[in-house]
């Protein structure tokens, strides 16, 4: 810093630049109220009490214990299962934690995000927001049309400031570095032209502000957009066999979960049928077993009648029907069974889905039921089946050797009794196990039942896809308010507002003048202003006609 | 599409390179902090002496206190070096016409052989680090940071070259020993712990969004990083600065004198969060309209996105209190310091053992 | 004076409806609905000259002919939508067989709409149920799509009492009754 220290200030111009100075502090909050943090005592009247509740709410102490209960709050929700994305974990849970569970469920800890204290952190959070950002949009807006303040009296006090001589008059000299500024876009103003000292006084950056407006209000659009979606949007989830297909409608969803403004007439009438699905693993090196490619083929046709149009599904490529959007989840194995009864006729028929125990190696578990010939199974399917010592297990997720260990049952399944049960969920309780279970079979293999109980054969195997339906307004406007978001972050934080002040004053010689420049920033989140200061002088002390400073290069 | 062995290989060979030279760096800046700081602190405390003598005689104009600007390492804020003020109104004008800063790379030649050497072996260091990143992306035909691995030794390299950044602009060398000694022990980690052969990406993973949300993830914990080693330097200079003006200890010569003072560490480590935060945001963001391509959903609450979500509000915490009295000194480095816990919290705890959909490390 | 009375209003008023949408947010963030769960043996009736007229419903029957309802205008329709996986489904199949027994003759048709089976497994079903009425093949719920459109069907089992001129008398949601299958019969015209 080239700093030098001018004659002593007169003491009535220190209020001329106190008022400069302390408007424009370096607390960057810029209310008495908010950045004070002091704790104020709370008053005695009513209305008093509102006022300082108010301000207590708005502070930015609050908003930062309000922030760390937010962070602190979040943590439970990711360590515990929660009950939106996982409820066989939570149900574990409970197994595995008998006392504990129910005292975290009456805190709300298997849905923490849905909770109604969470919901208070960040509604608290969101009034503190409105409450602060409200006020100083209007000071911005205030602030924006009152003129810069009139240049202290000495420059040299201020952070940044340089002087140099000058051959031009004070005035001119003035309006030299007036002319600079201007042309760098710095809002101007002068002393009057009559005055007795020469002055300019230049401000910019009135777009931080701006920025940080826009980043929080920005931040309140996209909670609303949240609730948009929550509100009029869906989600439905699918299991599909290989050549089968689906209409949307409720009834046809595995699970159906509508916002709060949705029924089940709201749906779209598309219709999909999967053709094919091919999963592809890599079958050598060190990544083995590691799957290369999903790839499930469809049919759709956005109405019943409407022309079939053909999609190729893959995880990072969903299918979008009018506005919604089929995603390929999941997928597994479906090994298709052919059981007859006692009387020899065909109980059941159908491919029917396991669901994998094991994401590595695929082994899988399912259920058949074949209620009308009073038979039962419970089977472990290995799509490469391996023998070790007895025990059997799947050594590679492709279907390259598939088998599959059955052990049945006979008797009553329960179906006919109206509670509805599980599909992948076998009730033995008034069934008795057949002897030879468990029994390994092969595809095109029969196991015939002992005492001419019928047959169960193992046809071949088929593969499913579970996909998920979206429908989700809010989107859009989600992601418009996460982008300004973010141009509003970066504005607040590399534009700076600063102000400058040119004063000149008659040199002593009696030609001339000397002029000192002075800067001065409010917020320097990114740093800078002092090299755009010296460059600034430099550039008003080199602009002089015919006086080429040998410094104004780099 | 089969992994590339020659480049694998010479990715290997190049992070390997890359840690050694980088070892050599650190040795050289520890030269400089025990040797060569010391020497220019006296050198320049002898051309202020002369410069103020020379202020107070009218006419002697010798460029008074701008040889030597090098920035917040060396120089304490706000000390003039002006002394005892020169007449009224009448100054020598070449003395005092505003100055240019001296170049970068000009005062880097003038701190000394100890600086020039370690700077020159962080650079070569950070180009092997660099290659090696590289020839792991051309090796798997894709962008590098698709398991754990790839992603320590995506985030040292973007940590190494934005650290080189920092030095040119705020001639910040002096913190080498600690962010460069930082790197090589992360390197190390990544090397022998975490380190996962080259292979093909899991098919969630085949998107172009993986260059875009990975890589801000990337380049936000980099620079998180190299903050939270000034916040750990600013906290041991703010404590030992407690210290002195307690009378509990005096000044003396050691290591701990030698570094910058505690204003300028909070300085640049709030400039550095500043540079950090809006690229965490930006890959949040991409990461949720990732998440709604490949899962139907943007926001899910899965166990690493509520954990970007902590990290970012903490990283919010500490802006905001910045800005608010009685919270801005060593209360705020640590939140910041939170922030990264809970970043690196994110990394090698949630994403190894809690499942979600994020679980892609590779590490078992 | 009053541009602070204003700037209050107005922040008060920002404020309030920031905490009313959050508010808003909190619920509608818990979407909890999943499939509707009335209760079994729920009636829904249409009161006459409010009976949505069904559009004809076309398929094949699960031996592979073809089907489709308007061949059946004229009589009175209850048409049930069931499967053989379905647990409340085999729980009122007995009251079908019966009562498809009882009312052929007296001008009443009984169909089904077989829904996410396969014919070998529904025909195991009807034939150990003593079901002899033909069932619509919909493993694809395409019917059941196409009946959505005008009266929801949103569980299995639901039955569906159409009358001669082809418009819904009314739906029994979930395992049917024999009292509110004549309930329906008897609006739709049907004496006993």
């Amino acid at each position: 810093m080239t700093d030098v220290h001018a004659p002593q200030s007169q003491p009535e111009s220190a209020a001329a630049e106190d008022e400069a100075a302390r408007s424009f502090s370096l607390d960057q909050t810029g209310t008495a109220e908010g950045g004070s943090g002091r704790t104020t005592p709370p008053p005695a009247a009513n209305a008093g009490w509102l006022r300082w509740g108010w301000r207590q709410l708005t502070s930015m102490r609050t908003a930062l214990v309000l922030l760390f209960l937010l962070a602190l709050g979040s943590i439970p929700g990711s360590v515990l299962p929660q009950q939106g994305s996982d409820a066989g974990a939570v149900q574990q849970y409970y197994a595995s934690h008998p006392s504990l569970a129910p005292l975290l469920n009456h805190l709300g800890l298997f849905n923490v995000f849905a909770a109604p204290w969470f919901a208070a952190i960040y509604l608290l959070l969101f009034a503190s927001l409105v409450g602060c950002v409200v006020p100083r949009t209007f000071r911005l807006v205030g602030a924006a049309r009152t003129p810069p303040p009139r240049a202290p009296r000495n420059l040299a006090r201020l952070p940044h400031s340089s002087t140099y001589n000058s051959a031009l008059a004070p005035d001119a000299a003035v309006a030299g570095a007036a002319a600079i500024l201007g042309g760098q876009r710095f809002r101007l103003r002068r002393s009057a032209s009559d005055a007795k000292d020469h002055w300019v006084s230049a401000e910019k950056g009135y777009l931080r502000e701006v920025g940080n407006l826009l980043f929080h209000l920005s931040l309140l659009g996209v909670l609303l957009s949240i609730a948009a979606g929550g509100l009029f949007g869906y989600k439905a989830d699918k299991l599909l066999v290989e050549g089968q297909s689906f209409s949307d409608t409720v009834s046809a969803l595995d699970e159906f979960h509508p916002g709060r403004l949705v029924s089940g007439d709201d749906l779209a009438p598309f219709s999909v049928t999967l053709n094919s699905f091919t999963a592809n693993y890599i079958d050598s090196g060190e990544s083995r077993g590691q799957p290369s490619n999903f790839d499930a083929g469809v049919w759709y046709t956005s109405s019943p009648g409407a022309k079939p149009g053909t999609y190729h599904i893959r995880i990072n490529d969903p299918l979008s029907v009018d506005s919604l959007k089929v995603y390929l989840i999941g997928h597994g194995y479906a090994p298709e069974f052919k059981v007859t009864g006692a009387d020899g006729k065909v109980a059941y028929e159908e491919a029917t889905p396991f669901i994998p125990a094991n994401t590595g190696n695929f082994e899988s578990d399912g259920v058949v039921k074949a209620p009308d010939a009073s038979l039962g199974f419970m089977g472990v399917f290995e799509p490469t089946v391996f023998s070790a010592n007895g025990t059997l297990t799947s050594i590679f997720p492709a279907a390259d050797a598939p088998a599959v260990s059955l052990i049945g049952y006979y008797g009553n399944l329960g179906m006919n009794n109206g509670v509805p049960q599980s599909v992948y969920q076998l009730d033995t309780s008034g069934m008795t196990k057949l002897s030879g279970s468990p029994h390994l079979l092969t595809p095109g293999q029969t196991w015939k039942l002992p005492n001419g109980k019928g047959s169960i054969t193992f046809v071949g195997v088929k593969q499913w896809v579970s996909l998920a339906i979206t429908y989700d307004p809010g989107q859009v406007p989600a992601l418009v308010c996460g982008i300004l978001a973010l141009a509003g972050l970066l504005l607040s934080f590399f534009v700076r507002r600063r102000r400058v002040f040119v004063r000149a004053v008659p040199a002593a010689s009696g030609t001339g003048s000397v002029v000192t420049v002075g800067g001065l920033t409010r917020s320097d989140a990114s740093g800078g202003f002092e090299e755009e200061f010296a460059e600034l002088a430099a550039e008003i002390a080199s602009a002089e006609p015919g006086n080429k400073s040998e410094n104004s290069g780099a | 599409m089969p992994v590339n062995l020659g480049y694998a290989h010479a990715s290997n060979d190049f992070l390997i390179a890359a840690l050694l030279i980088y070892s050599l760096a650190v040795i050289a800046f520890a030269g400089d902090y025990a040797f060569g700081r010391p020497k220019r602190a006296a050198a320049q405390a002898k051309t202020a002496a002369v410069s103020a003598k020379a202020l107070v005689t009218v006419g002697a104009a010798d460029g008074a206190g701008t040889s030597d600007s090098t920035g917040t390492s060396d120089t304490s804020d706000g000390a003039g070096t002006s002394g005892s003020a020169a007449a009224a109104g009448d100054v020598p004008a070449e003395a005092l016409r505003p100055q240019q800063p001296v170049g970068a790379f000009k005062a880097m030649w003038e701190a000394g052989p100890w600086v020039r050497w370690a700077v020159a072996l962080s650079a070569l260091g950070a180009l092997a680090h660099l290659v090696a990143v590289i020839t792991r992306g051309l090796a798997v035909d894709r962008a590098p940071w698709g398991n754990m691995y790839e992603f320590i030794t995506a985030l040292t390299c973007v940590a190494a070259i934005f650290f080189g950044y920092i030095v040119i602009r705020y001639r910040a060398w002096a913190l080498g020993v600690f962010v460069m000694g930082a790197v090589v022990l992360a390197l190390g980690l990544a090397e022998t712990i975490i380190y996962t052969p080259a292979g093909p990406l899991v098919p969630a993973l085949q998107s172009y969004w993986l260059s875009i949300h990975v890589t801000a993830m990337t380049l936000a914990t980099g620079i998180f990083f190299v903050a939270a080693v000034l916040g750990i330097m600013y906290l041991v200079a703010e404590r030992y600065r407690k210290r002195i003006a307690a009378g509990k200890t005096k000044p003396g010569n050691g290591l701990i004198d030698r570094i910058p003072s505690a204003a300028q560490l909070d300085k640049l480590t709030y400039r550095t969060v500043v540079f950090g935060f809006p690229v965490w945001t930006f890959g949040v963001i991409a990461g949720a309209i990732w998440a709604d391509q490949a899962w139907g959903r943007y926001w899910g609450w899965d166990p690493v996105e509520t954990w970007a979500f902590i990290t970012w509000v903490i990283y919010a915490a500490y802006l905001h209190a910045r800005a608010t009295a009685g919270w801005r000194g060593a209360r705020a480095h640590y939140i910041q310091l939170l922030g990264f816990a809970s970043l690196i919290t994110n990394m090698l705890v949630v994403q190894v053992f809690i499942t979600g959909m994020h679980s892609y490390a590779g590490v078992n | 004076m009053f541009k602070a009375k204003r700037r209050t209003v107005v922040t008060v008023t920002a404020v309030a409806a920031a905490l009313l949408g959050g508010a808003l947010a909190a619920t509608l963030l818990t979407s909890g609905k999943t499939n509707a769960s009335d209760t079994p043996g729920n009636t829904v009736e249409y009161q006459a000259g409010q009976r949505p007229l069904v559009p004809n419903l076309t398929g094949k029957s699960l031996t592979g002919a073809s089907m489709n309802l308007s061949s059946y205008r004229g009589k009175v329709v209850v048409l049930n939508f069931w499967g053989s996986w379905c647990s409340p489904c085999r729980d009122e199949a007995a009251l079908f067989a019966g009562a498809s027994q009882q009312y052929a003759s007296k001008g009443v048709t009984f169909l089904g709409d077989d829904v996410g089976d396969t014919p070998a497994n529904a025909l195991a079903f009807t034939s150990s149920q003593g079901i002899t009425y033909p069932s619509f093949n919909d493993p694809g719920y395409a019917v059941v799509t196409q009946i959505s459109q005008v009266v929801p069907v949103h569980d299995t089992p639901t039955t569906v009492v159409i009358d001669k001129t082809g418009h819904v008398v009314g739906t029994i949601i979930g395992a049917a009754k024999y009292s509110e299958l004549t309930a329906l019969l008897r609006d739709a015209g049907v004496t006993q």
